[in-house]
């Protein structure tokens, strides 16, 4: 395809959007646009679509412009609100590794310890203890020789568990959008 | 000219108080600074763009709903987009090159996107609006060679030659440069004429 423009399309195309175009310009121009193939592409092309321009113009139904402004308004609020809840994540991704990592600190604690718990009788005689092992436990706390005494799985399994709950509390917390 | 009285001047804002605190200035767009003065201008500024735009979405993408949709949507981003141009401080030629830019894109990625609706998904005003679209001379003629144009073709053609854009404004508008516009835009018109020239032939045949 020869790519050859004509030197009087400028002039053909300053005439038409300035609405001058056929009435209001030279015979010459007319006489050359109907022998030129390029000007008389520009005219055909440039009428067809400046009518079809004019037709879609009316047919238009833009809304009022207020409900843009309300919902650019909306859009760049929600932006603001995920700006502000990013630091968030960082909470939620850290409740979250401090929650598995008790979840596999008790997990390793148990399995050096056996799976004895798993049994029944085993919390059978974990709640009949229960009592005397607490009290135990309080005398040791109260006479402050707890540094000394090895800590028990009692204290441990309820602060690990209270540990996980907690850990569940905060990412519900974190996660909970408005 | 009595000055406005904010009590009685019906505007958004004071249904909505504090309505451009949804973020900082720079986030606002559009170069707002007072908003009260900006709501004005945009009103404005929607005024005069707000049909040349539906036009080159409705015509380009062939379907009237969609061109709703899009331009509100090219509106609205317009509105957040941080590096818009400021209609007081660059102009109106500018904003209008930026928001066209925008229905573009938007465009763009609608063609991308999968098609997957099914034929009952789509509402009965479509196929309304595409016969009422057919009454008219220039859509006799226009629609059916724009149809056998490439999407990319028939943008570059109704912003030259509908809108009256340069090759260097279009090739802004769609993130090309100047001189591939011009090579595409030339092939571009001579296709489309010769399309018109052919459907102009078989209408007087028919008629």
């Amino acid at each position: 395809m020869n790519f050859t423009s004509c030197p009087y399309e400028k002039e053909v195309r300053q005439l038409m959007a300035r609405g001058q175009w056929p009435d209001a310009c030279p015979r010459e121009l007319r006489t050359h646009v109907s022998t030129c193939r390029a000007c008389g592409e520009l005219v055909l092309v440039s009428e067809a679509f400046q009518q079809a321009r004019a037709e879609s113009l009316a047919a238009a139904r833009p809304v009022a412009p207020a409900v843009l402004l309300w919902r650019a308004q909306l859009r760049r609020r929600n932006a603001a609100v995920e700006r502000v809840g990013r630091p968030l994540l960082g909470a939620q991704i850290f409740a979250c590794a401090v929650a598995l990592f008790a979840a596999a600190g008790f997990a390793g604690f148990e399995a050096r310890n056996g799976v004895a718990w798993l049994t029944w009788s085993y919390w059978h005689d974990w709640f009949v203890q229960l009592p005397q092992a607490a009290a135990a436990q309080w005398d040791s706390l109260s006479s402050g020789s707890l540094a000394g005494s090895a800590w028990s799985w009692m204290v441990l399994v309820p602060a690990l568990a209270t540990l996980v709950l907690l850990g569940g509390v905060a990412v519900y917390f974190a996660t909970d959008k408005p | 000219m009595a000055p406005t009285d904010k009590r009685t001047r019906m505007s958004w804002e004071f249904a909505l108080p504090h309505a451009w605190a949804g973020g900082s200035e720079e986030a606002a767009g559009a170069g707002i600074s007072d908003p009260a003065m900006e709501n004005e201008a945009f009103a404005g500024f929607y005024e005069r763009s707000a049909r040349p735009l539906w036009a080159y979405l409705a015509r380009v993408s062939a379907d009237p709903a969609l061109a709703d949709d899009l331009m509100q949507e090219s509106y609205v981003r317009f509105l957040c987009a941080e590096g818009a141009p400021a209609l007081a401080r660059d102009g109106e030629a500018a904003a209008r090159s930026y928001l066209f830019r925008i229905a573009t894109n938007l465009l763009r990625d609608h063609w991308r996107r999968p098609r997957t609706a099914s034929i009952e998904e789509i509402p009965e005003e479509f196929f309304a609006a595409r016969g009422q679209a057919t009454q008219t001379d220039a859509q006799i003629l226009l629609e059916p060679a724009l149809r056998q144009m490439k999407p990319r073709e028939r943008q570059m053609l109704w912003l030259a030659h509908a809108e009256g854009y340069s090759h260097r404004e279009i090739a802004k508008v769609m993130g090309l440069s100047a001189a591939s516009i011009r090579l595409l835009l030339f092939r571009a018109r001579r296709k489309i004429a010769a399309l018109l020239r052919a459907c102009a032939a078989d209408d007087g045949r028919k008629s």
